[in-house]
């Protein structure tokens, strides 16, 4: 079993840089830690990135997990290679590029691009953003599915994911304590639905929301609250219609021997409790 | 100036509001604002918002201008404030036996501040037995205070110091009154006119507060300001608007003032001060950063 011990980061084509980190240092609240002539690395955290925009088609997405050591990725390659899934090598130059010591890309079942990355950098000095949004760091992803039963059980039985929740039948996996690493998303094709990082507080939640509207960004679900994570949330648009998402408040799966996954119907106060309603972002259909 | 002597001011009591059609604000008050109506007598709506008998209460324009109903400590104190207000000038008066069952009190003063405000101050406001069981499910657990329009702040702040309030800070002219360990019950906001600005009812947490602002969304009804938070106060309120006019408010998580007595703090009137969020009042001067 491939045991991922977090998410890393996410790689995004994007045909304008610029507008990018536009939006990512005026309006998301990142850090610039690098930027060349086609590429844009930024930090969220102590890591030394967790976003990397590079020039190129928005439909390029990529999402990078975190794995024990060298001897890992090779069964984990080896596992995949069984299982029909191709596996690319990452060479030296790549390594590099994700700023990690080494590492295998392949696709899921739905046809999302996965890493999986050993010993990715941190950096001595801390995160310090030009906006003060509140971000305390990269969480966790929305992740597309073309069969949310079919990939629960890719990333359940093949990867160590467990099933914190449903909503229908769509699963909220976790691959440490924090309630979701990764949700699936019913779509009909693969991608990255959502990117979320977390911030400190409520206040910082609803301070963007006033702000964002303010910069017209279109908000596109909440300020609401979760009733599977506890999380209290805001999801917002940014270039290339990628949906971000501030969060605070996330459960932690306390007893992960006992927990079991709660069913909740498929119904918007099943997404948000305090009765936020999706606007131009769809809900996963959780029917299968 | 420190608040030595045992506060007078045991509690804010209630409003009552006047209204020129009471049953569209009554259905306001109970279906969409989700307070428990009890009683009517007189031509008084009474609505009750947790274990006393009632903290609001509906009357007819005709009848009377709005009050607010303070709890003094004893009828002692009650006859010794009266004589002290008249002295200061106050307009003061006893209420007669009927006056006193319509607002469901033992005894009470009624009396004016400067700006010609009516304050009832009132002694052994009635409980309930019963408990609040109001018909929605709005997450309200008390009745928590109430801001009053001021056109002579000089004056009616001094009319509250001799109930025994302080300003806890100030925001421009805007004065925050400290009666208890909360840092306010009353805020006195500048303005053209005097009269009741909003009564502030608590609920259980930021939960309520969201959904009650959708709750408000999905019916129309209009949001003077919030989900917006107090930055001098910390507290998180949601402003609706009710029929003429009126300002109920959901509030949570005032900071409540342990310790040593401090000065007021002065912040500047601007959007930040009023709420650290970022919301706005497009509609209500007195709410906005710029001064009435």
């Amino acid at each position: 079993m491939i045991q991922l011990k977090d998410v890393s980061y996410v790689r995004l084509g994007s045909p304008d840089l610029e507008s990018a980190e536009t939006f990512a240092t005026s309006c998301l609240g990142l850090e610039i830690a690098e930027r060349g002539k086609k590429t844009l690395y930024l930090r969220s955290d102590d890591r030394a990135h967790t976003l990397c925009y590079s020039e190129g088609d928005p439909s390029q997405q990529t999402v990078g997990f975190e794995i024990e050591d060298e001897d890992d990725l090779q069964k984990a390659a080896a596992t995949l290679e069984a299982l029909d899934h191709p596996v690319h090598v990452g060479s030296a130059d790549e390594a590099e590029q994700r700023k990690v010591k080494a590492f295998i890309g392949f696709r899921d079942p739905t046809g999302n691009h996965i890493e999986l990355v050993v010993r990715p950098e941190r950096r001595g000095r801390r995160y310090f953003a030009t906006r003060d949004a509140g971000i305390t760091g990269f969480s966790h992803i929305g992740l597309n599915s073309t069969d949310p039963v079919r990939d629960e059980r890719f990333w359940t039985q093949v990867c160590n994911a467990r099933v914190s929740d449903r909503i229908g039948d769509i699963p909220l996996m976790r691959v440490n304590a924090i309630h979701h690493t990764i949700a699936l998303v019913r779509a009909p094709a693969a991608g990255i639905q959502h990117i979320n990082h977390q911030v400190e507080s409520n206040d910082d939640v609803l301070r963007s929301y006033y702000f964002l509207n303010e910069k017209r960004v279109p908000i596109v679900f909440g300020p609401g609250r979760h009733p599977t994570s506890g999380a209290r949330f805001l999801y917002f648009k940014g270039p290339d219609d990628m949906i971000f998402e501030y969060s605070v408040g996330v459960d932690e799966i306390e007893d992960e021997a006992t927990h079991r996954p709660r069913q909740f119907g498929f119904e918007p106060s099943s997404f948000c409790m305090w009765g936020a309603r999706p606007a131009g972002m769809t809900l996963p259909d959780g029917n299968s | 100036m420190t608040c030595a002597v045992a506060p007078l001011v045991a509690s804010i009591s209630y409003v009552r509001v006047a209204v020129h059609d009471l049953d569209a604000a009554a259905r306001f008050a109970s279906e969409a604002f989700g307070l428990q109506r009890v009683a009517e007598h007189d031509g008084e709506i009474a609505f009750r918002s947790d274990d006393r008998f009632r903290t609001l209460s509906l009357i007819a324009a005709s009848a009377g201008a709005s009050s607010i109903g303070v709890e003094i400590q004893d009828e002692a104190t009650l006859e010794r404030l009266a004589l002290e207000l008249d002295a200061a000038g106050f307009p003061v008066r006893a209420a007669s036996s009927e006056e006193c069952v319509g607002r469901y009190v033992e005894a009470a003063a009624i009396a004016q501040d400067g700006s010609g405000n009516t304050i009832d101050l009132v002694v052994r406001p009635h409980h309930s037995g019963r408990r609040y069981f109001p018909s929605r499910d709005a997450g309200i657990v008390r009745f928590h205070g109430a801001a009053l329009r001021t056109t002579d702040h000089r004056r009616d702040l001094a009319f509250w110091t001799m109930l025994g309030a302080r300003v806890s800070d100030w925001v421009g002219d805007i004065a925050y009154l400290q009666i208890d360990e909360w840092h306010h019950r009353i805020a006195l906001y500048p303005a053209k006119r005097n009269g009741l600005l909003y009564a502030a009812f608590e609920v259980e947490a930021l939960d309520q507060i969201m959904q009650n602002s959708y709750f408000m969304q999905e019916r129309q009804i209009k949001i003077l300001q919030g989900p917006g938070r107090q930055s001098a106060s910390q507290q998180i309120f949601l402003h609706v608007q009710g029929p003429d006019g009126i300002i109920f408010s959901y509030v949570n998580g005032m900071a409540a003032l342990g310790g040593k007595p401090r000065l007021a703090r002065q912040f500047p009137r601007t959007t930040e001060s009023l709420c650290n969020w970022g919301s706005v009042s497009n509609d209500v001067p007195e709410l906005s950063a710029e001064s009435a």
